[in-house]
């Protein structure tokens, strides 16, 4: 017989998808306990760029996921939790040669498609933005989205009262039996009723079974200068085909500039198959910042202050895994966002902390919940075993 | 791959030492440093037409050096800066020499970098380190302008207040937390040690300047005109009003923002690697350099350096004679004290972030090493603030660039690495 739960609902990762599960459901009035390995956004959340941005996700359930969790945070970020976490901000798309002109007509079809938040308001030559350089031959400007840096939202987040937070805490072990979950923690074993395996990357050191890969991106951030010379992400259209597409034939480097609060800016990025946060390269390095400094030439006057590398959690079919774990209904899953996380991370905070409570999604969300169901690799996972 | 060079990062007295010896077993080596003349720190070479106020022990050892530099024409450029390792063993320099290279190896040997402890006002104009007073006094053979005031804690305090007095500027007083005069143990340090300490306390008594032992400097004020330094010496306070402070607390390697690189062979040497000072690391480039030439040419190691562990265990005695109860002072600054320079956050900001915070809130939330100079001033105070038991830890791990990267430098690099590959 275990012991009595001490916690309603066990959250495994302190990232920015486990933070919003936990918030929810303590505002549901539910007992949370956050366990994380090291720390709040240790890992994809504390190393990503913090768009919140429905324009790089996929046609479809994607890029609908994405434009209502938008909505929902913008709604949070009014006088609730996100307060100070999120801003509006335009967002830049821009473009040349062939394989990027499509990959922008593929963006304002997707968005035209949406009825959601983001909204083209020009779509046209380099000239709509001053201080952009040559090497653009279009620019398509957003309306409606907006950044949050991944570790300021896990703060915001976490704080509610209510949240039981234990770190640095790696869990050994998961035991899940009908009636709730016990996670051994090595020195200690916690016993709830659900657990929430909000993991990232690391889902795959506790459910091997899952299709979760790395994936590394390069970033690389500057010194100071003048806030507000840019006011919202600068993105290459080959960014998008490297999110969208197979990616392997990007005709020019997929490079993002996020201005940042502090007068910084931050570019990115790559998309590399391995799990190495130290892997940063020359050769790439010059590359992004040969592009970024000629679309935005302002970067020339700066100094790049530090490099680093991200570890997104992709999965093989590219969709995130949220749902129950077949055969352990104690056991939901909410992982895989490839960096996603920032953006969808309201909304499936709010749609898993209903699943937790038996709660039913609202009717329309239904169909693309169920899409995301770890259930969906069942058969390989089993063919995996066999 | 044979025909790259061994890159050596530092032409001071370790990385010179390493290149000749590995230039005597006929690798090839090149040498950069990112000041305009070679002599590190420690042998820092005065301006064209300034004259040199090294004394004569180190113009010998200096003259000594340069001569088998000279002999195996070991090729120097100054004026460059080491980027950093990646991991495909691509080394990036800018500045003079502005290229991606391979090398066949790489020694780091960029010295030791002063340790300055956080105090109130440490941030004022006019106050800098006893280093850089040092190094303005050998590059100029001029002393600051106005009343200098030394505090902190170290034999390098000693020196500095000593060439002062050589150039008819002496300081208005020295501030050492320790009293390594009245320690025993002192009598103990090898005899070169004690004639340098010798020298410089005979120009110190000559000139009459003020030697305070167990002194701590609390605070600097400055309210229109100069700077107040508030004593607390073992009489009591005392308050000395001046125009620059030089602060010094010790040295450490200069190792922040240096990776190694698991494709080619990486060496630290010197201060860089261990911080024992000038003699210790000539001894360590020599036998460095040796060992890393029997690695590559694949011949029999050399023995273990005995000069070296004689240095070690003297500045093992050093750091004995020099303890000092600063380092508690460190809990008792106010909150208002700045703590990390860059980002101007102070020990409030710290405390804010709650007890024993993570490298990834210290660094995201608190903002501390995300400055240019990415921790290596704050790190070992920020280390120590939030746990004042535990040895500081680094705030996350290293990563290039060691010092930023002009973006503008970065571009305009050769890229002989991309030529090779295609």
């Amino acid at each position: 017989m275990p012991d009595p739960a001490e916690f309603d609902v066990l959250i495994a990762g302190a990232g920015i998808v486990g933070a919003s599960v936990a918030w929810h459901l303590a505002s549901a009035g539910l007992r949370v306990a956050v366990i994380d390995a090291t720390g709040p956004a240790a890992a994809a959340s504390g190393a990503s760029d913090g768009a919140v941005s429905v324009a790089s996700k996929k046609p479809g359930l994607m890029a609908r996921l994405a434009s209502e969790s938008l909505l929902y945070t913008r709604e949070l970020s009014t006088g609730g939790p996100l307060a100070g976490a999120f801003h509006a901000r335009p967002s830049y798309v821009f473009g040349s040669g062939a394989v990027e002109m499509s990959a922008l007509d593929a963006l304002v079809s997707k968005l035209a498609d949406l009825t959601g938040p983001v909204r083209v308001t020009a779509d046209g030559p380099a000239t709509l933005l001053p201080g952009l350089g040559g090497a653009v031959d279009r620019l398509v400007v957003l309306e409606g989205e907006g950044h949050m840096p991944g570790h300021k939202a896990v703060r915001a987040y976490l704080s509610r009262p209510g949240i039981t937070t234990i770190w640095p805490a790696p869990i050994r072990a998961i035991a899940s039996d009908s009636n709730g979950v016990t996670l051994d923690l090595g020195h200690r074993k916690l016993r709830g009723n659900t657990l929430v395996a909000a993991l990232g990357t690391a889902t795959l050191d506790l459910f091997p079974a899952l299709p979760i890969q790395p994936r590394a991106g390069q970033l690389i951030v500057t010194d100071r200068g003048p806030v507000d010379a840019l006011r919202g992400s600068l993105t290459a259209a080959s960014y998008l085909v490297a999110k969208t597409g197979s990616g392997d034939q990007l005709p020019l480097p997929p490079v993002v500039i996020d201005p940042l609060t502090t007068g910084q800016y931050l570019i990115g990025s790559t998309r590399e198959a391995h799990g190495r946060t130290d892997q940063v390269d020359f050769a790439t390095l010059k590359s992004l910042l040969s592009r970024a400094s000629q679309i935005w030439p302002a970067l020339l006057n700066r100094r790049v202050i530090r490099t680093f590398a991200g570890v997104r959690a992709a999965v093989a079919d590219g969709l995130p895994i949220v749902g129950a774990m077949p055969g352990q209904p104690r056991v939901l899953m909410a992982t895989g966002f490839e960096g996603d996380g920032i953006c969808l991370s309201a909304v499936i905070g709010r749609e898993v902390a209903l699943m937790v409570q038996g709660l039913a999604p609202q009717s329309h969300w239904a169909a693309d919940l169920a899409a995301l169901s770890p259930a969906r690799f069942e058969n390989t996972a089993q063919k995996g075993a066999a | 791959m044979s025909d790259h060079p061994i890159l050596i990062v530092g032409a001071g007295l370790a990385g010179l030492a390493a290149a000749v010896e590995l230039a005597r077993q006929g690798l090839p080596v090149l040498v950069i440093d990112q000041a305009q003349a070679i002599g590190g720190a420690v042998h820092r070479q005065p301006l064209p037409g300034v004259r040199s106020t090294a004394t004569g022990a180190q113009a010998h050892r200096w003259s000594r050096l340069i001569a088998e530099v000279q002999a195996q024409a070991i090729p120097i450029r100054c004026g460059t800066r080491f980027g950093g390792v990646d991991h495909t063993g691509a080394a990036l320099l800018t500045g003079a020499l502005s290229t991606l290279i391979r090398p066949r190896a790489i020694v780091l040997a960029t010295g030791a970098r002063e340790s300055v402890q956080p105090r109130p006002g440490w941030t004022l104009p006019g106050v800098m380190t006893a280093g850089a007073i040092q190094s303005r006094i050998k590059t100029l053979a001029e002393p600051p302008q106005g009343r200098v005031l030394l505090a902190g804690s170290g034999p390098l305090l000693l020196a500095v207040g000593a060439e002062l007095c050589r150039l008819r500027h002496p300081p208005i007083a020295i501030i050492e937390a320790a009293r390594p005069l009245f320690n025993p143990a002192s009598l103990t340090l090898p005899l070169p040690y004690l004639t340098e300490a010798a020298t410089y306390l005979a120009h110190l008594l000559r000139a009459r300047v003020p030697l305070f032992f167990g002194a701590h400097l609390t605070e600097i004020i400055q309210t229109n005109g100069p700077l107040v330094a508030q004593i607390d010496t073992r009489k009591g306070p005392r308050n000395f009003a001046v125009d620059v402070i030089g602060l010094h607390d010790g040295i450490r390697p200069n190792d922040a923002g240096l990776t190694n690189c698991d494709v080619i062979p990486t060496l630290r040497l010197g201060d860089c690697r261990e911080a024992l000072g000038a003699r210790a690391a000539l001894a360590d480039g020599f036998a460095g350099g040796q060992k890393l030439a029997a690695e590559l040419l694949g011949t029999t190691p050399p023995s273990p350096n005995h000069d070296l562990q004689r240095q070690r265990a003297a500045q093992a005695r050093l750091a004995r004679i020099y303890a000092h109860d600063g380092l508690a002072r460190l809990a008792e600054i106010p909150a208002e004290t700045v703590i990390c320079r860059c980002e101007n956050r102070t020990l409030a900001d710290l405390r804010a972030l709650g007890p024993a915070p993570t490298a990834r809130a210290l660094r995201l939330d608190g903002r501390f090493a995300m400055g240019a100079c990415q921790g290596r001033f704050c790190a070992e105070w920020v280390g120590r603030l939030s746990d004042l038991k535990a040895p500081p830890k680094p705030i996350g791990a290293a990563r290039w660039p060691s010092r930023p990267i002009s973006v503008a430098d970065l571009l305009t690099t050769s890229d002989p690495i991309e030529k090779e590959t295609k």
